[in-house]
Protein backbone atom coordinates (compact mmCIF):
# COMPACT_ATOMS: atom_id res chain seq x y z
CA UNK A 1 0.00 0.00 0.00
CA UNK A 2 1.49 3.28 -1.00
CA UNK A 3 1.30 5.67 1.90
CA UNK A 4 2.78 8.80 0.43
CA UNK A 5 4.51 10.25 -2.62
CA UNK A 6 6.56 13.41 -2.65
CA UNK A 7 8.35 15.59 -5.17
CA UNK A 8 11.28 17.56 -3.81
CA UNK A 9 13.04 20.28 -5.75
CA UNK A 10 16.73 20.64 -6.34
CA UNK A 11 17.14 22.90 -3.31
CA UNK A 12 15.40 20.30 -1.18
CA UNK A 13 12.23 22.40 -1.16
CA UNK A 14 9.00 20.37 -1.24
CA UNK A 15 7.05 20.75 -4.49
CA UNK A 16 4.32 18.21 -3.97
CA UNK A 17 3.42 15.93 -1.06
CA UNK A 18 0.39 13.68 -1.15
CA UNK A 19 -0.52 11.02 1.36
CA UNK A 20 -2.94 8.25 0.54
CA UNK A 21 -4.02 6.97 3.93
CA UNK A 22 -6.16 8.87 6.39
CA UNK A 23 -4.80 7.14 9.44
CA UNK A 24 -1.21 8.25 9.36
CA UNK A 25 -0.12 11.59 10.53
CA UNK A 26 0.87 13.91 7.71
CA UNK A 27 3.64 15.37 9.86
CA UNK A 28 5.22 11.99 10.43
CA UNK A 29 5.25 11.38 6.71
CA UNK A 30 6.83 14.77 6.12
CA UNK A 31 9.52 13.73 8.57
CA UNK A 32 10.13 10.41 6.86
CA UNK A 33 10.43 12.14 3.48
CA UNK A 34 12.78 14.71 4.93
CA UNK A 35 15.07 12.06 6.41
CA UNK A 36 15.15 10.22 3.14
CA UNK A 37 16.56 13.33 1.47
CA UNK A 38 19.74 12.89 3.49
CA UNK A 39 20.09 9.36 2.19
CA UNK A 40 19.60 10.62 -1.37
CA UNK A 41 22.34 13.19 -0.94
CA UNK A 42 24.65 10.57 0.48
CA UNK A 43 24.01 8.23 -2.46
CA UNK A 44 24.58 11.04 -4.92
CA UNK A 45 27.80 12.24 -3.38
CA UNK A 46 29.38 8.84 -2.78
CA UNK A 47 28.60 6.69 -5.79
CA UNK A 48 29.36 3.05 -5.18
CA UNK A 49 32.49 1.97 -6.95
CA UNK A 50 30.71 -0.94 -8.55
CA UNK A 51 27.84 1.29 -9.59
CA UNK A 52 26.85 0.87 -13.23
CA UNK A 53 26.49 4.45 -14.47
CA UNK A 54 26.91 7.85 -12.91
CA UNK A 55 23.61 9.14 -14.21
CA UNK A 56 21.43 6.40 -12.76
CA UNK A 57 17.99 7.89 -12.14
CA UNK A 58 16.41 5.15 -10.06
CA UNK A 59 17.96 5.07 -6.60
CA UNK A 60 16.12 2.06 -5.24
CA UNK A 61 15.36 1.32 -1.63
CA UNK A 62 16.71 4.23 0.38
CA UNK A 63 16.14 2.92 3.86
CA UNK A 64 13.61 0.72 5.63
CA UNK A 65 12.07 2.06 8.86
CA UNK A 66 9.95 0.05 11.26
CA UNK A 67 6.79 0.17 9.14
CA UNK A 68 7.76 1.71 5.84
CA UNK A 69 10.03 1.28 2.89
CA UNK A 70 11.22 4.41 1.16
CA UNK A 71 12.20 4.44 -2.51
CA UNK A 72 13.90 7.26 -4.33
CA UNK A 73 14.29 8.48 -7.89
CA UNK A 74 16.47 11.33 -9.02
CA UNK A 75 15.93 13.24 -12.27
CA UNK A 76 18.66 14.95 -14.24
CA UNK A 77 17.52 18.34 -12.94
CA UNK A 78 18.12 17.15 -9.36
CA UNK A 79 14.40 16.87 -8.66
CA UNK A 80 13.73 13.93 -6.37
CA UNK A 81 10.68 11.71 -6.24
CA UNK A 82 10.15 9.88 -2.95
CA UNK A 83 7.80 6.93 -2.54
CA UNK A 84 6.80 5.64 0.90
CA UNK A 85 5.08 2.28 1.00
CA UNK A 86 4.03 -0.22 3.63
CA UNK A 87 4.19 -3.25 1.33
CA UNK A 88 6.54 -5.92 2.54
CA UNK A 89 7.31 -7.51 -0.78
CA UNK A 90 7.56 -4.99 -3.56
CA UNK A 91 9.03 -5.96 -6.88
CA UNK A 92 11.78 -3.70 -8.12
CA UNK A 93 10.27 -3.67 -11.60
CA UNK A 94 6.97 -2.37 -10.24
CA UNK A 95 8.64 0.51 -8.47
CA UNK A 96 10.67 1.40 -11.54
CA UNK A 97 7.48 1.36 -13.60
CA UNK A 98 5.76 3.56 -11.04
CA UNK A 99 8.54 6.12 -11.14
CA UNK A 100 8.59 6.14 -14.92
CA UNK A 101 4.90 7.00 -15.09
CA UNK A 102 5.25 9.48 -12.25
CA UNK A 103 8.09 11.19 -14.12
CA UNK A 104 5.90 11.47 -17.24
CA UNK A 105 3.10 13.07 -15.22
CA UNK A 106 5.59 15.43 -13.58
CA UNK A 107 6.99 16.53 -16.96
CA UNK A 108 3.49 17.30 -18.25
CA UNK A 109 2.66 19.29 -15.11
CA UNK A 110 5.84 21.33 -15.37
CA UNK A 111 5.21 22.08 -19.08
CA UNK A 112 2.18 24.13 -18.07
CA UNK A 113 3.13 27.73 -18.90
CA UNK A 114 1.40 28.90 -15.73
CA UNK A 115 3.56 26.72 -13.49
CA UNK A 116 6.42 28.57 -11.86
CA UNK A 117 9.48 26.33 -11.53
CA UNK A 118 10.48 26.07 -7.90
CA UNK A 119 6.96 26.71 -6.62
CA UNK A 120 4.53 24.03 -5.51
CA UNK A 121 2.72 22.06 -8.17
CA UNK A 122 -0.93 23.10 -8.03
CA UNK A 123 -2.18 21.28 -11.10
CA UNK A 124 -5.34 19.28 -10.50
CA UNK A 125 -4.64 17.05 -13.48
CA UNK A 126 -1.31 16.12 -11.95
CA UNK A 127 -2.98 15.17 -8.67
CA UNK A 128 -5.51 13.02 -10.50
CA UNK A 129 -2.88 11.28 -12.59
CA UNK A 130 -0.80 10.58 -9.51
CA UNK A 131 -3.84 9.01 -7.80
CA UNK A 132 -4.42 6.84 -10.85
CA UNK A 133 -0.80 5.71 -10.94
CA UNK A 134 -0.87 4.95 -7.21
CA UNK A 135 -4.07 2.91 -7.57
CA UNK A 136 -2.60 1.00 -10.51
CA UNK A 137 0.50 0.25 -8.48
CA UNK A 138 -1.59 -1.10 -5.64
CA UNK A 139 -3.47 -3.42 -8.00
CA UNK A 140 -0.43 -4.65 -9.86
CA UNK A 141 1.57 -5.55 -6.78
CA UNK A 142 -1.38 -7.21 -5.06
CA UNK A 143 -2.32 -9.39 -8.03
CA UNK B 1 -4.32 27.55 -68.43
CA UNK B 2 -6.91 25.75 -66.29
CA UNK B 3 -6.58 26.17 -62.55
CA UNK B 4 -5.35 23.12 -60.65
CA UNK B 5 -7.91 21.24 -58.60
CA UNK B 6 -8.09 22.43 -54.98
CA UNK B 7 -5.72 20.44 -52.82
CA UNK B 8 -7.04 18.85 -49.72
CA UNK B 9 -5.85 20.05 -46.36
CA UNK B 10 -4.02 16.78 -45.70
CA UNK B 11 -2.03 17.05 -48.90
CA UNK B 12 -0.90 20.58 -48.18
CA UNK B 13 -0.13 19.78 -44.56
CA UNK B 14 2.09 16.95 -45.69
CA UNK B 15 3.96 19.13 -48.15
CA UNK B 16 4.86 22.09 -45.93
CA UNK B 17 7.73 22.17 -43.46
CA UNK B 18 6.87 21.02 -39.97
CA UNK B 19 8.00 22.27 -36.60
CA UNK B 20 8.06 20.30 -33.37
CA UNK B 21 4.60 20.50 -31.82
CA UNK B 22 5.91 20.85 -28.27
CA UNK B 23 8.14 23.75 -29.29
CA UNK B 24 5.12 25.47 -30.81
CA UNK B 25 2.98 24.84 -27.74
CA UNK B 26 5.66 25.98 -25.31
CA UNK B 27 6.40 29.11 -27.38
CA UNK B 28 2.74 30.10 -27.41
CA UNK B 29 2.53 29.43 -23.67
CA UNK B 30 5.52 31.68 -23.10
CA UNK B 31 3.89 34.47 -25.15
CA UNK B 32 0.69 34.29 -23.09
CA UNK B 33 2.63 34.22 -19.83
CA UNK B 34 4.68 37.23 -20.83
CA UNK B 35 1.57 39.16 -21.86
CA UNK B 36 0.02 38.42 -18.50
CA UNK B 37 3.12 39.64 -16.71
CA UNK B 38 3.31 42.81 -18.80
CA UNK B 39 -0.35 43.78 -18.95
CA UNK B 40 -1.65 42.21 -15.73
CA UNK B 41 -5.31 42.63 -16.76
CA UNK B 42 -6.95 39.54 -18.24
CA UNK B 43 -9.17 41.63 -20.54
CA UNK B 44 -6.17 43.51 -21.90
CA UNK B 45 -4.43 40.23 -22.60
CA UNK B 46 -7.48 38.94 -24.44
CA UNK B 47 -7.50 42.07 -26.59
CA UNK B 48 -3.78 41.82 -27.32
CA UNK B 49 -4.06 38.16 -28.30
CA UNK B 50 -6.90 39.07 -30.66
CA UNK B 51 -4.84 41.89 -32.15
CA UNK B 52 -1.85 39.60 -32.60
CA UNK B 53 -4.09 37.08 -34.30
CA UNK B 54 -5.49 39.79 -36.55
CA UNK B 55 -2.00 40.79 -37.67
CA UNK B 56 -1.17 37.15 -38.35
CA UNK B 57 -4.43 36.61 -40.22
CA UNK B 58 -4.06 39.47 -42.66
CA UNK B 59 -0.75 37.97 -43.77
CA UNK B 60 -1.72 34.33 -43.50
CA UNK B 61 -4.56 34.65 -45.97
CA UNK B 62 -2.14 35.20 -48.85
CA UNK B 63 -0.17 32.10 -48.03
CA UNK B 64 -3.35 30.14 -47.66
CA UNK B 65 -4.72 31.22 -51.03
CA UNK B 66 -1.39 30.56 -52.71
CA UNK B 67 -0.98 27.05 -51.38
CA UNK B 68 -4.53 25.83 -51.23
CA UNK B 69 -5.64 26.64 -54.75
CA UNK B 70 -9.27 26.92 -53.76
CA UNK B 71 -11.62 28.62 -56.13
CA UNK B 72 -13.64 31.62 -55.05
CA UNK B 73 -16.18 30.60 -52.44
CA UNK B 74 -19.75 31.00 -53.59
CA UNK B 75 -21.26 31.82 -50.23
CA UNK B 76 -20.37 32.11 -46.58
CA UNK B 77 -21.18 28.45 -45.97
CA UNK B 78 -18.46 27.40 -48.35
CA UNK B 79 -16.08 29.88 -46.72
CA UNK B 80 -16.65 28.42 -43.30
CA UNK B 81 -16.19 24.88 -44.57
CA UNK B 82 -12.93 25.86 -46.28
CA UNK B 83 -11.61 27.47 -43.12
CA UNK B 84 -12.48 24.44 -41.03
CA UNK B 85 -11.37 21.68 -43.34
CA UNK B 86 -8.48 23.18 -45.29
CA UNK B 87 -7.27 26.13 -43.25
CA UNK B 88 -7.10 24.58 -39.82
CA UNK B 89 -5.70 21.37 -41.23
CA UNK B 90 -3.01 23.18 -43.16
CA UNK B 91 -1.75 25.40 -40.39
CA UNK B 92 -2.48 23.55 -37.17
CA UNK B 93 -2.81 19.98 -38.34
CA UNK B 94 -6.25 19.56 -36.78
CA UNK B 95 -9.58 19.19 -38.53
CA UNK B 96 -12.45 21.31 -37.37
CA UNK B 97 -16.13 20.88 -38.11
CA UNK B 98 -18.80 23.43 -38.88
CA UNK B 99 -22.15 23.27 -37.13
CA UNK B 100 -25.06 25.39 -35.95
CA UNK B 101 -25.93 27.31 -39.05
CA UNK B 102 -28.58 29.91 -38.48
CA UNK B 103 -31.47 30.58 -40.86
CA UNK B 104 -29.70 33.30 -42.85
CA UNK B 105 -26.53 31.37 -43.35
CA UNK B 106 -24.49 34.18 -41.83
CA UNK B 107 -23.62 32.67 -38.49
CA UNK B 108 -22.07 29.32 -37.71
CA UNK B 109 -19.92 27.52 -35.17
CA UNK B 110 -16.54 26.00 -35.85
CA UNK B 111 -15.79 23.18 -33.42
CA UNK B 112 -12.27 22.00 -32.65
CA UNK B 113 -11.93 18.70 -30.89
CA UNK B 114 -8.26 19.00 -30.10
CA UNK B 115 -6.04 22.01 -30.16
CA UNK B 116 -2.24 21.89 -30.17
CA UNK B 117 -1.96 25.32 -28.53
CA UNK B 118 -3.28 24.08 -25.20
CA UNK B 119 -1.33 20.90 -24.52
CA UNK B 120 -0.26 20.76 -20.87
CA UNK B 121 -2.05 24.01 -20.03
CA UNK B 122 -4.18 24.52 -16.95
CA UNK B 123 -5.52 27.96 -16.17
CA UNK B 124 -4.72 29.12 -12.65
CA UNK B 125 -7.48 30.61 -10.52
CA UNK B 126 -6.18 34.14 -11.04
CA UNK B 127 -6.73 34.02 -14.79
CA UNK B 128 -10.18 32.59 -15.08
CA UNK B 129 -11.41 35.16 -17.59
CA UNK B 130 -8.60 34.48 -20.02
CA UNK B 131 -9.38 33.24 -23.51
CA UNK B 132 -6.14 31.35 -23.95
CA UNK B 133 -6.63 30.67 -27.67
CA UNK B 134 -7.90 34.12 -28.53
CA UNK B 135 -5.20 34.43 -31.15
CA UNK B 136 -7.20 31.98 -33.29
CA UNK B 137 -10.24 34.23 -33.35
CA UNK B 138 -8.06 37.14 -34.43
CA UNK B 139 -6.50 35.08 -37.21
CA UNK B 140 -9.86 34.17 -38.70
CA UNK B 141 -11.16 37.72 -38.39
CA UNK B 142 -8.05 39.18 -40.05
CA UNK B 143 -7.99 36.64 -42.84
CA UNK B 144 -11.67 37.13 -43.69
CA UNK B 145 -11.32 40.89 -43.61
CA UNK B 146 -8.70 40.67 -46.33
CA UNK B 147 -11.21 38.89 -48.55
CA UNK B 148 -13.84 41.55 -47.97
CA UNK B 149 -15.84 39.97 -45.19
CA UNK B 150 -16.31 41.73 -41.91
CA UNK B 151 -16.91 39.19 -39.19
CA UNK B 152 -17.31 38.95 -35.46
CA UNK B 153 -15.83 35.96 -33.70
CA UNK B 154 -16.49 34.85 -30.16
CA UNK B 155 -15.65 31.78 -28.10
CA UNK B 156 -18.69 29.82 -27.00
CA UNK B 157 -16.96 26.74 -25.55
CA UNK B 158 -13.48 26.44 -24.13
CA UNK B 159 -11.96 23.27 -22.68
CA UNK B 160 -9.73 25.26 -20.31
CA UNK B 161 -12.90 26.63 -18.72
CA UNK B 162 -14.46 23.23 -18.26
CA UNK B 163 -16.30 22.54 -21.54
CA UNK B 164 -15.67 19.51 -23.68
CA UNK B 165 -14.46 21.11 -26.91
CA UNK B 166 -13.44 24.42 -28.42
CA UNK B 167 -16.20 26.23 -30.24
CA UNK B 168 -15.89 29.51 -32.11
CA UNK B 169 -18.95 31.36 -33.23
CA UNK B 170 -18.32 33.10 -36.55
CA UNK B 171 -20.82 35.78 -37.50
CA UNK B 172 -20.70 37.52 -40.85
CA UNK B 173 -21.48 41.19 -40.34
CA UNK B 174 -21.26 42.45 -43.88
CA UNK B 175 -19.57 41.95 -47.21
CA UNK B 176 -17.46 44.96 -47.99
CA UNK B 177 -17.41 45.67 -51.72
CA UNK B 178 -14.00 46.43 -53.19
CA UNK B 179 -13.24 50.12 -53.33
CA UNK B 180 -11.06 51.69 -55.91
CA UNK B 181 -8.67 54.31 -54.65
CA UNK B 182 -9.44 56.70 -57.45
CA UNK B 183 -12.63 58.11 -58.87
CA UNK B 184 -13.49 57.29 -62.47
CA UNK B 185 -14.62 60.73 -63.49
CA UNK B 186 -11.57 62.67 -62.38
Amino acid sequence: MIVCVAVVGHQNNPLYIQSFTEADDALKLHHVVHCSLDVVDERVNNPKKSGPMLNETYLGLLYPTENYKVYGYLTNTKVKFILVTTDLDVKDADVRNFFRRFHAAYVDAVSNPFHVPGKKITSRTFAERVSTIVKAFGLSSAG
Amino acid sequence: MPAAAPRSGDAIFASVEHVNAELFTLTYGAIVRQLLTDLEEVDEVNKQLDQMGYNIGIRLIDEFLAKANVSRCVDFKETAETIAKVGFKMFLGVTASVTNWDADGTCCSIVLEDNPLVDFVELPDTCQGLYYCNVLSGVIRGALEMVSMKTEITWTRDVLRGDDAYELQVKLLKLVPEEYPYKDDE
